[in-house]
């Protein structure tokens, strides 16, 4: 998330604009109206009806019922103190099993690294779903409190802020990890010797050298978790909290009944994305200085443990790994269980749920499958030129490129969703149908939110190719385009890969953009678990929603094997 | 005599355009619908049609669902201005359908004479509602309780046992409690004005106060009510329609619901649009629900015959014995005391439709917290 140092870029401009064919300035062009329409539009036009009456005349009236409103200001607060927590709570976790994953050797460590990131992939709701099975009022854990511990009453872990706080936490610390990984992975283990040498251990250490050369990537790790936490309305709704910003936006657009509060659902997520806009102007704040040409990791010690801190360290990874899969547990019980309620596990098994949402429905799995591989296909297609105009020219508009990009990161996606509803609801020209009535929608949201991914990928695996395969290849008289195909391509298809991988995933667990944009007819798995979980269907939402995470699970498998520990240079 | 021609000409032409498509046929071989009510209901209904018209008429009807909520649906309806896209308008508050004949967009109901006279004009004393349009433009299909849904095992656990509406005050059931807001929620909503109706504006805020401190969740939709005290989350759901209660039986989830006194019941409108593309199918749709074997499809549900005659009764074990079991014996709304005190002309219009909700965001929702603590 930040503009590269300047001395990796060593074309100079001129020569970039002798070079340039009318291809590439058209191909330039063409990555620019994307960004314009699919992402510059939208949100202007988001701002314009935040800004206006229905009557199209300019009002501030909005905003100053928003914050004159005690129940929205109250919503605001908690959103944020909401957000703050679990930062707090995913940098705990986060940054001792980062340190524990890449400084120690003990036995399993590999597979912990793996089985750590596993929490990520957790559709939204069906995470919250799972620990409701488990840790509800009426959850195993409860009902063996109360039928065989003779508890009188069911403790309540899930129900208001504070499980929000326990959900979102476990879902979102591997991204903390990932974002520690990656940066400590940077640090050169000379600096620490050298620290060490000169007497300086422990917490000073820590302080005075590790801590300032991760920060960048620890903020970078932190604005993502507050941002997913800020705009997750899911969660929230399921365990009875609605005063959170995004849950009012969601309420607020979704009944139809008073244009008012359909106003004001508007209103509410311009809101959100201009404090998403804020938050990322302070973090650029403190990873301007990030230094992207570092990028080979470097080779780190692994510290041997003593037999004690070894056990200490396995049952600290253990129990955290148990709570994280409280949610597949719950999810796996209850889509084979019929008529669960009040026993520990499920009395009745069944496979009923899985044949009704794959046999009898298989669009979801279809529909989930062919949008996410889309989306990687716009990842890809507008994704990996930026990536390459990023790291290997100078043309102007660059840095602007390199904004809107981090940007996408932080948009709520509860806010780029009702974007896109009130900027794409007139019909096409030559159709008679707009185009949040055609399902390419879903695939163009996707792919603008997860463009950053695949961007990123491109850009650092570019960085570590040097330039001169490159001109050596042009030299002897190879043009761009073979260049880009026989050299670069090859070197990089790995990063882009990778890049890509975590696109797809992450499309395919989107569940607050497509939510709101969802055509009928066309729903993905995500909707379906949404529409299955209001339309009181939790069986069938609880199979799709185990569908679902094996099928990330495999993603993510796949994308270990191919770029190892380097997992965490796209979130950078 | 040139007019004469010209006149011919033009009533030959309407009688092509319009009566020579269906010439010689029963009933179109399409029907849409567009629908609040959910999907149990729904489906199994426009299935049984097609089996239905098969049977009978030897066509194959191509049946779909357009699902709206009331008020989208309602909207879309007076958008398409005349030339809708579907045939039937089912499901909502009677005085949208009043207010839609008002405006010319439906067509009286052609179903025979006996079948509309054995519907009561109102149920529920001492303020009817009605049942049926008596201009004809729209009729109820089934009646359909807005009650109590709870969790027998926690109920007993707890030693609370439900009745009526005020047996949800106990102090026993505090936290036990789901209920969907008045504002997004129609069921919730008619019930808040039940609520109102009987002890009265102040009164029935204090009680529905005392209510919300017994609340343990307000969810985000009506379906999830019931989806909650089943799962035993929760004791007791508010509001819930009888149907989607049943959902929860049918599910294999052990639930109860009870009809509290002056409980909203709706009939379920039923409309055919003026200019229906397939109005045959429309009219024979209608006429299908309101038969025994309509009415018996229903009842298999969770909801309730509207005609008199038709009792709830079928084989032991059987899902109609299974409705009769849930409502803890109810075989008839003709054979318990109805009483009603939800009045259309108060609760209907708009102004009061957001006075309501405002009033529950402004005291009970945003004091949701305080309320707990001070009860």
């Amino acid at each position: 998330m930040a503009t590269p140092n300047e001395s990796t870029m060593a074309l100079s401009q001129p020569r970039v604009w002798a070079r340039a064919n009318i291809g590439g300035l058209l191909g330039y062009a063409a990555i620019w109206a994307f960004f314009a329409i699919f992402l510059i539009y939208p949100l202007i036009r988001l701002f314009y009806d935040a800004f206006t009456t229905d009557q199209g005349v300019f009002t501030l009236v909005n905003f100053y019922d928003f914050f004159t409103d005690s129940y929205y200001l109250k919503s605001l607060m908690n959103s944020l103190l909401l957000g703050v927590g679990t930062v707090i709570t995913t940098s705990v976790l986060g940054i001792a099993i980062a340190f524990l994953l890449l400084r120690y050797e003990f036995p399993g460590r590999n597979l912990f690294s793996y089985l750590t990131i596993i929490p990520m992939i957790m559709p939204p709701l069906v995470g919250v779903m799972g620990f409701v099975f488990i840790m509800g009022r009426a959850g195993t854990v409860n009902v063996i409190l109360m039928d065989y511990l003779g508890f009188s009453k069911p403790i309540n872990f899930m129900y208001g802020i504070h499980g929000v706080l326990l959900v979102e936490t476990l879902h979102l610390f591997p991204l903390m990890t990932l974002s520690i990984v990656d940066a400590l992975g940077k640090i050169d283990p000379s600096l620490d010797e050298a620290a060490e040498s000169i007497g300086s251990r422990g917490l000073r250490k820590f302080w005075d050298i590790t801590f300032p050369l991760t920060t960048p990537g620890y903020v970078s790790g932190a604005l993502l978790v507050f941002i997913w936490t800020f705009a997750d309305f899911a969660t929230p709704l399921v365990v009875g909290v609605d005063n959170l910003l995004a849950s009012q936006a969601y309420l607020n657009i979704v009944q139809f009944v008073d244009r008012r509060l359909f106003k004001m659902g508007i209103v509410i997520s311009a809101i959100m994305v201009i404090l998403a806009i804020v938050f990322l102007i302070i973090a650029k704040q403190y990873v301007a200085i990030k230094d992207y040409s570092s990028l080979s990791y470097s080779k780190i010690e692994r510290k041997k443990l003593s037999p004690w801190s070894r056990t200490g360290v396995l049952v600290f990874l253990v129990v955290v790994l148990v709570f994280a899969f409280i949610p597949y547990f719950g999810i796996a019980l209850d889509s084979f269980g019929k008529g669960w309620a009040l026993t520990p596990i499920p009395v009745k098994y069944t496979l009923r749920y899985f044949e009704r949402v794959s046999i009898e429905t298989p669009k979801f799995i279809i529909n989930s499958l062919l949008y996410s591989g889309l989306t990687v296909f716009i990842c890809i297609a507008v994704g990996v030129p930026v990536g390459w105009i990023m790291a290997r020219t100078k043309v102007p508009g660059r840095d602007l490129l390199d904004s809107l990009t981090t940007l996408i990161l932080a948009l709520p996606g509860t806010g780029i969703g009702i974007a896109y509803l009130r900027a794409f609801r007139e019909p096409l020209p030559f159709l008679n149908t707009a185009l949040i009535g055609i399902w390419i929608v879903i695939p163009l949201v996707l792919g603008v939110r997860r463009l950053p991914y695949t961007v990123r990928g491109t850009f650092a695996s570019l960085l570590i190719v040097h330039k001169s395969f490159e001109e050596a290849a042009e030299s002897v008289g190879a043009t761009k385009m073979t260049t880009f195909k026989d050299v670069t391509l090859p070197l990089i298809w790995k990063g882009v890969l990778v890049g890509s991988l975590y696109s797809f995933i992450l499309a395919l667990q989107e569940a607050s953009a497509t939510l709101l944009l969802v055509v009928p007819g066309h729903e993905m798995m995500t909707v379906g678990i949404f529409n299955f979980y209001i339309g009181g269907s939790v069986n069938e939402a609880a199979a799709l929603g185990l569908i679902l995470i094996i099928l990330g699970a495999v993603c993510l498998f796949a994308i270990s094997k191919i770029a190892g520990t380097k997992m965490g240079g796209v979130f950078g | 005599m040139k007019r004469i021609i010209v006149l011919l000409t033009v009533l030959l032409m309407g009688f092509l355009c319009f009566g020579g498509i269906s010439f010689g046929q029963a009933i179109e071989n399409e029907l849409y619908l567009i629908t609040p009510v959910s999907k149990d209901v729904h489906d199994p209904a426009l299935k049984a049609f097609a089996e239905y018209a098969k049977k009978k008429w030897n066509i194959d009807v191509k049946t779909s669902a357009i699902p709206k909520g009331t008020p989208v649906a309602y909207g879309q309806i007076l958008e398409w201005k005349g030339r809708p896209q579907a045939d039937v308008f089912w499901g909502g508050e009677g005085t949208l359908f009043d207010n839609l004949a008002a405006e010319g967009l439906l067509e009286q109901v052609k179903i025979p004479q006996k079948m509309w006279d054995e519907i009561p004009a109102t149920i529920g004393k001492p303020v009817g509602l009605p049942l049926k349009d008596p201009k004809k433009f729209w009729v109820g299909t089934t009646l359909e309780p807005y009650g109590l849904i709870y969790q027998p095992k926690l109920l007993q656990r707890l030693g609370v046992t439900i009745k009526d509406w005020d047996d949800l005050l106990n102090p026993k059931l505090k936290g036990q409690i789901a209920q969907c807001t008045p504002d997004r929620s129609s069921s919730s909503h008619a019930s808040y004005e039940v609520i109102l109706a009987m002890y009265g504006w102040e009164k029935g805020w204090e009680w529905l106060k005392k209510l919300a401190a017994n609340t343990g969740i307000f969810t985000a939709r009506s379906r999830d009510v019931p989806n909650v005290v089943a799962k035993g989350e929760f004791a007791v759901g508010f509001a819930v329609p009888s149907y989607m209660a049943f959902a929860e039986v049918l599910a294999g989830y052990d639930v109860m619901f009870v009809y509290p006194s002056n409980a909203y019941v709706t009939p379920e409108p039923m409309a055919v649009l003026k200019g229906a593309p397939h109005p045959k199918a429309a009219h024979a749709f209608i006429e299908f629900l309101l038969t025994e074997e309509g009415q018996k499809l229903f009842a298999g549900l969770g909801l309730y015959p509207i005609t008199p005659k038709f009792k709830v009764q079928g084989p032991p074990g059987s899902n109609l014995e299974k409705t009769v079991q849930f409502t803890a014996g109810i075989r008839s709304f003709y054979d318990i005391q109805v009483g009603n005190v939800y009045d259309d002309k108060i609760a209907g219009p708009k102004k009061r439709i957001e006075e309501v909700n405002s009033y529950f965001r402004k005291e009970i929702a945003e004091k949701h917290k305080e309320i707990i603590k001070e009860k």
